[in-house]
């Protein structure tokens, strides 16, 4: 009986490391992109030479943040829909199954 | 319709039975307990963006009001089982023992308030201490000493039986020492990552970034505090409006419990326990932005996550254990082990605690003879109790505008030598 309970800690364990931490890299990934798209001061660099904007950098902070976003969306997709009794399922097929 | 039935009772208590009388008790406590569960919780939420001043903190607390308000009606999932976690007074599908019920539901009914009464002096005890707590495991502890105290130690529901986790080992005690090391470990990740990452970027470039990541990820865990918590009252009102015969289903809620379940939750996180923000918030560590943020997406992912899963986890202790987290993530940092080795002590007192207060009243109950005498005489102890300890909480008053007050360790110092007492 511990087994299952280990198991499904471990379970829990990495799909949390996945979203929890993940989502959070990704945005800051997404600050780093768009600082970096920004130039100027907005990151650190050395005196006088002020970096020139890159618009790719803004591309993939927009991309980054998207994504973040997209996981919060999922977040509270699966919240709503389990409320209504409804799961949310990622393995292909339709996205809202009822309960059974 | 049973609100205005329950307006008639007060007025009329000769002409009614005793259950419905008892049953009215048992609704107000109920919803009382509910609140302090809304109050208890606003910290879960919110403790990280007031303390980095992502928002402020009037507009926190409603901001989290609104959402679990909106999470408790968004659960239509019916609870109805929550006390099967721990003890047997009911049937698996629901429905209160038949041989609990012989008397008219009384004996199931008072075992229910007084249980109840243990959760809710434990959440106001913790909250006059300013620590994080569990209310679903007071809930657990409160109703497992009035089982006990009623109907012995074999109603208690110990372990599961194999398959799903169950009993008190299985929905409480693995929970309890699994969540801070999980979300610990996951916003420890986090938090060193984003460090990692944003490193070298001008505060500026990151600081509106930050502020919305935090709104966002304490935004979730509003809302899922919402439609998890106010789920639990609402099936123990069910379940007592089952045991007295005023309610049939076993598959849904009647819309008023709905309606007031969800109200008094989320009353209670407007309110808002600023002791319990002020701890988490600046007690344990000294958060920033990228450490709020990271916390709260660590704390949001592992409660949805697990509860998706099959093994909820408590969203105080996962809060927690991600704010201690991002405090070991972040490199440098300080964390304050005193008040997190407090806060551990709190966690495992947290059950024999709330189940002594309500096991002690429901032997004041039966010494008085049960009935409606005996549940009178429990909420009026309830109401001085929590009388006391709010009068003593006046004190040292924490609240919107000195919440974010530098922290002072050992904070008790600062207090008159006589504040001993109640520690």
């Amino acid at each position: 009986m511990l087994a299952t309970e280990t198991g499904m800690l471990g379970q829990v364990l990495l799909v949390s490391l996945v979203l929890g931490a993940g989502l959070p890299v990704l945005f800051g990934l997404g600050l780093r992109a768009t600082a970096w798209g920004a130039g100027g001061d907005a990151e650190e660099h050395a005196a006088g030479v002020a970096p020139r904007p890159h618009p790719l950098g803004r591309v993939l902070g927009i991309l980054c943040f998207a994504l973040a976003l997209a996981g919060v969306v999922l977040g509270i997709t699966v919240v709503v829909a389990s409320g209504l009794g409804y799961e949310v399922s990622l393995g292909g097929g339709p996205l809202l199954v009822e309960k059974s | 319709m049973p609100l205005v039935r329950a307006g008639e009772v007060a007025s009329t208590v000769g002409a009614v039975d005793a259950a419905t009388v008892i049953l009215v008790l048992v609704v107000v406590v109920a919803l009382a307990f509910d609140f302090t569960n809304g109050f208890h919780d606003t910290a879960n939420a919110m403790a990280t963006s007031i303390a980095t001043h992502a928002l402020p903190p009037k507009a926190a607390v409603t901001l989290s009001a609104v959402l679990n308000l909106v999470g408790a009606f968004l659960s239509v999932e019916v609870a109805l089982t929550v006390t099967n976690a721990v003890v047997r007074i009911q049937e698996p599908d629901g429905a209160p023992s038949p041989d609990l019920v012989q008397d008219g539901g009384e004996g199931l009914l008072l075992i229910v308030l007084t249980g109840l009464v243990g959760a809710i002096v434990w959440n106001l005890l913790t909250w006059l201490l300013g620590l994080p707590s569990s209310s679903s495991h007071a809930l657990f502890g409160g109703l497992v000493g009035a089982t006990v105290a009623g109907l012995g130690w074999g109603a208690v529901h110990w372990t599961g039986d194999g398959g799903d986790p169950d009993g008190i080992l299985g929905k409480v005690v693995i929970p309890a020492v699994a969540s801070p090391v999980i979300a610990g470990v996951v916003a420890a990740t986090g938090t060193w990552f984003v460090y990692r990452v944003t490193v070298g970027l001008a505060t500026r470039s990151t600081e509106r970034g930050f502020r919305w990541g935090q709104i966002g990820s304490a935004s979730l865990v509003s809302l899922a505090h919402g439609t998890n918590d106010a789920q639990k009252t609402m099936g123990v009102i069910t379940l007592a409006l089952i045991a007295s015969g005023h309610w049939t289903s076993t598959t849904s809620i009647p819309l008023w419990v709905k309606v007031c379940c969800a109200l008094a939750i989320a009353l209670g996180t407007y309110l808002g326990g600023w002791r319990i923000i002020r701890t988490l918030g600046k007690g344990l560590i000294d958060i920033a932005p990228p450490q709020g943020m990271a916390a709260e997406t660590a704390s949001a992912a592992t409660i949805l996550v697990s509860s998706h899963l099959g093994l909820p986890l408590s969203t105080t202790q996962v809060t927690t254990g991600s704010v201690l987290g991002a405090g070991i993530g972040r490199p440098g940092a300080t964390v304050r082990w005193r008040v997190a080795g407090r806060m551990g002590v709190a966690w495992l007192i947290t059950m024999p605690a709330a189940g002594l207060v309500g096991a002690a009243t429901w032997f004041l109950a039966h010494v008085l003879g049960g009935g409606v005498l005996g549940a009178a005489a429990v909420v009026l102890v309830l109401v001085a109790l929590s009388g006391a300890l709010y009068v003593r909480s006046r004190r040292d008053s924490v609240h919107a505008g000195n919440v974010n007050d530098e922290w002072q360790e050992p904070a008790r110092e600062r207090r008159p030598a006589t504040a001993g007492g109640v520690r």
